[in-house]
């Protein structure tokens, strides 16, 4: 990409078409921002002392990664996703934010994959134990989506809603700008309007964008996004802009076309865990923890300790894990989900069913990723749906037991998983 | 009613502790008498019977632990390790005086109030007992709360007993004791057979009235859940402590979920109808 | 040792094996029932010898053991009140399997093996009933026997 962000061939509408108080339902009256004056925003922010984050081009891929300017941004790229498949392809417009989420998300900002939560200093013949409370980084956030709002609000839940708050994660959120942009299309593995999620932002943002093609219709969502925009070039936005923005965002809605049934969902999974489809699950599943690293909610993690050379000086350091790992749930040292199956299970009823108890919301905000990502390509919604039907059709869950038995002794005693391990 | 770590400070900081006393036990277990340097974690420091710590070996890492003292002994916290993997080994080879990590305590307890003016039976295997000591502890200070006490307390063999040094103690003091084991010989004058067995014949005053806590192997707690049921103890009043692999005992890695609980947030001990339904699913 | 009909009969009545019999079936094994009070150290019957007893405890402890070649007389379970020993007579030739011994002082209801047979061949009924309970009886044995089996105490170590 060069370093141009200015398109050529678009003309600034004219600014005095009178329409400036169109209202959008309740919503507060839109401004706009001209594509060009982009960077006086990314420059404002690193002004103020932020470091902006945002989607960027690597390694065939948008992901999120620092930014310096708008020229990082992917203007002129999209992607083509689909179960188990992502491909990155030029857009035949400039659009910066013209593309669906690729393999990351903001948590690993605000849940970074490794940090040292604690250290230990040997001081003659005892330790000194510490917490690393260096400052966290002020992070702005550019190109949040609807779910991703919503992966935020619900990682919001695990890390500071319990009796134990993670002052990483704590550090990092508090000092976090957001800046949503409303999604204009959606992807064949999009399913945000089942899980009630999006596409379009509702709340939980500083400033939320709706990219057309001349610029940025803006929406203020918080005291911190108005004193921002303040020193910005804003005007109200025509009714001409705020159509296309209209459009845009249902142009994204239109296409969003998967859909999980989430009704009665949580005690229809509970209530499946003996079936024999988990079993049918695994004869696809790598367990290759694909799913739960892209996914934007999953917060699995394990600390190990890293000694210096001298073994004097040791961090303790968190790391992302994830529940496909075979040893990561033991009883008594033995691993408690030692097949596929059952680890498979452990992540879809996590997500859709007991995050309900734990969290008192879903763990899934319908993004899509681990459709795309999982090699294989399996679906959850497909899994869901299949379970759905078995849990409506008993004869039909016995049919599949019988070819699911033939293949694999179910319910064997555990002799075979504890052999050569004790 | 989980968290008593102490609030507002970061959960992944770990207090010193001194090893002040060794006892051991059986081959491979043994009890750590610890004490904090700094006086004012001392100060402050309280558990509930059947809370657990998590004790760290700094550059090799940490392991779930239950208090096995008694909490009216403010001076110092008493551990019963057993030695069965990394930590623990290291753990169990300190000499006094050494130095490791303390964060807790954490969990949920047993119910000793709830039990007030009931018969009380705790059934033990193992190292399971480790965890209900500061419940008998509990319940012999305030023995005129409780109505029959009864522990039934099974080992592999005789010399694998917990604390049978304390067992005249603790007779004196009111308790029913009966030890039972999986093989002995001529030598031994306690029981030989499971602890279900020995339940299923114990003399009930009234199982309405009877509360049961049970702590050990999984397959031995189910087994005792079901002779209770039998027997007439009704489901909420039967408690048992769970174990899974823990990572940070505040509920953030997901290592010890069951169902839908944090092991280490609703647990370790739990009422047994929460996790009824889902205590025999394989694999879960 | 003897106890007139109705307190023996009490005494049945009340322990954990005859719970939910009718008054009918209790005067039946009353009728073949006598009373036994033994020191500790007792041996009620030898294994591999022949045993027309089955005994209900009423207090106080059996061993019930096994000789293993080698090992010596191996303790194989301990019964208590409201257990039953020796039961092998009821459903077999009468050849213990086991030796049983008084660990304390026991009272103990002994029942003829033989006159309970001919008791249930003429009442089919009690006959039923009777092989109910010793069903359970045996039932419950097999249960604690598996969980003995499964050495849920064994200790695995594994140190790197
Ligand atoms: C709530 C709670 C309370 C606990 N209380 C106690 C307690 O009071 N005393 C105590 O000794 N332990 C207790 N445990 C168990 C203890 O946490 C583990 O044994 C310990 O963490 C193992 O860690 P490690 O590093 O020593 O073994 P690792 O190095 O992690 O394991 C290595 C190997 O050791 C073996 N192993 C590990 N853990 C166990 C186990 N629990 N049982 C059998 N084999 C095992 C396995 O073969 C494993 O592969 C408790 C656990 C929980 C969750
Ligand atoms: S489970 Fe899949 S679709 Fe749901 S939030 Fe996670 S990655 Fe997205
Ligand atoms: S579901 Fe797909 S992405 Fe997840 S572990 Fe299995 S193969 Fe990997």
């Amino acid at each position: 990409m060069t370093e141009s962000a200015a398109v050529p061939g678009i003309v600034a509408p004219a600014m005095n078409s009178g329409d400036s108080s169109d209202f959008i339902g309740n919503r507060r009256p839109e401004s706009f921002l001209l594509r060009d004056d982009l960077q006086l925003l990314m420059r404002r922010l690193q002004e103020d002392g932020y470091t902006i984050v945002g989607p960027k081009v690597d390694q065939d891929a948008i992901v999120y990664g620092e930014l310096t300017g708008v020229s990082d941004l992917p203007q002129g790229w999209t992607d083509q996703q689909q179960p188990g498949k992502y491909r990155l392809v030029p857009r035949d417009d400039q659009r910066m934010f013209g593309y669906v989420p690729g393999p990351h998300s903001w948590k690993q900002f605000l849940f970074p994959p490794s940090a040292i939560v604690a250290t230990a200093q040997r001081v003659g013949s005892s330790w000194q134990m510490s917490t690393q409370d260096e400052p966290a980084p002020r992070y702005a956030f550019l190109g949040v989506r609807s779910c991703e709002l919503s992966a935020i609000a619900i990682q919001d839940k695990v890390f500071l809603g319990g009796a134990f708050v993670d002052p990483h994660y704590e550090q990092r959120r508090d000092a976090v700008l957001l800046i949503a942009v409303n999604c204009t299309q959606a992807a064949p593995v999009c399913f945000c309007t089942s899980m009630k999620t999006g596409p379009r932002c509702q709340s939980g943002f500083d400033l939320a964008l709706t990219e057309i093609d001349t610029g940025f219709l803006v929406e203020i969502g918080s005291e911190r996004g108005r004193l921002l925009v303040e020193a910005l070039p804003l005007r109200p936005a025509v009714s001409e802009e705020i159509r296309a923005g209209e459009r845009g965002r249902a142009d994204a809605e239109r296409q969003v076309t998967k859909q999980m049934n989430t009704e009665g969902l949580h005690d229809l999974l509970l209530e499946q865990l003996k079936s024999p489809h988990w079993e049918t699950v695994a004869e696809r599943c790598l367990s290759c923890t694909n799913c739960t690293m892209v996914c934007p909610t999953c917060f699995c993690s394990s600390v190990t300790e890293v000694s210096d050379l001298s073994g004097d000086r040791v961090q303790r350091e968190r790391q992302w894990d994830s529940c496909f790992n075979v040893d990561f749930s033991r009883v008594n040292g033995i691993p408690s989900r030692d097949s596929i199956s059952s680890r498979y299970r452990q992540w879809l009823t996590h997500k859709l069913a007991t995050w309900q108890d734990q969290f008192g919301t879903s763990g899934c905000v319908g993004c899509g990723r681990c459709i795309t990502w999982c090699p294989p390509g399996i679906d959850l919604t497909e899994e869901v749906r299949t379970l759905r039907q078995l849990a409506e059709s008993p004869q039909l869950t016995a049919a599949i037991g019988e070819t699911a038995s033939s293949s694999l002794p179910p319910n064997t005693a555990p002799q075979n998983t504890t052999e050569g391990r004790g | 009613m989980a968290a008593t770590c102490e609030p507002n400070q970061n959960p992944w900081l770990s207090h010193s502790v001194r090893i002040a006393g060794i006892t051991r036990e059986i081959p491979g277990v043994l009890t750590l008498d610890l004490e904090f340097e700094d006086s004012a974690r001392a100060a402050t420091w309280a558990f509930r019977p059947g809370q657990f710590t998590m004790l760290y070996v700094p550059g090799v890492g940490e392991s779930a632990i239950s208090i096995s003292g008694d909490a009216a002994d403010t001076g110092r916290i008493r551990q019963t390790i057993r030695d069965a993997g990394n930590v623990t080994h290291s753990l169990t080879g300190l000499p006094i005086g050494a130095t490791i990590g303390l964060r807790g305590p954490f969990g949920s307890s047993w119910p000793v109030d709830e039990c007030r003016g009931r018969d009380v039976i705790l059934v033990a295997g193992g190292i399971g007992l480790a965890p209900l000591r500061p419940v008998i502890y509990h319940m012999l200070h305030h023995r005129q709360q409780y109505q029959e006490l009864t522990l039934i307390v099974g080992a592999r063999d005789p010399a694998l007993l917990l604390y049978p040094g304390e067992f005249e103690h603790w007779r004196t003091q009111g308790l029913n004791i009966i030890p039972t084991v999986d093989h002995a010989d001529e030598s031994w004058r306690g029981g030989v057979g499971v602890v279900t067995t020995v339940l299923e014949r114990l003399w009930l005053r009234s199982p309405a009235e009877t509360m049961l806590m049970t702590c050990g192997p999984e397959v031995m707690m189910w087994y005792t859940m079901q002779t209770a049921l039998g027997r007439g103890i009704p489901a909420g009043s039967l408690f048992l402590s769970m174990e899974r692999n823990m990572n940070c005992a505040i509920a953030l890695c997901g290592h010890c979920q069951f169902g839908p609980y944090f092991l280490c947030r609703e647990g370790p001990v739990f009422r047994f109808e929460q996790l009824r339904s889902i205590l025999r699913i394989d694999d879960l | 040792m003897t106890l007139d009909a109705p307190n023996l009969l009490k005494m049945l009545a009340s322990t954990r094996f005859a719970e939910g019999l009718t008054h009918q079936d209790l005067q039946s094994l009353g009728r073949a029932a006598r009373l036994l009070e033994v020191p500790a150290g007792h041996v009620l019957f030898r294994e591999g010898q022949r045993e027309d007893a089955v005994f209900v405890v009423f207090s106080g402890h059996v061993r019930l053991s096994m000789k293993v070649p080698g090992r010596g007389d191996i303790t194989i379970l301990t019964a208590g009140p409201g257990d039953l020993v020796g039961w092998s007579g009821l459903i077999s030739d009468g050849i213990m399997t086991a030796t049983a011994t008084t660990t304390d002082f026991c009272r103990l209801l002994a029942l003829s093996s033989t006159q309970l047979k001919q008791s249930c061949d003429a009442d089919p009924q009690l006959g039923y009933v009777l092989m109910k309970r010793l069903a359970q009886v045996i039932s419950r044995r097999l249960v604690a026997t598996r969980i003995q089996l499964l050495d849920v105490f064994a200790e695995r170590r594994n140190h790197s």
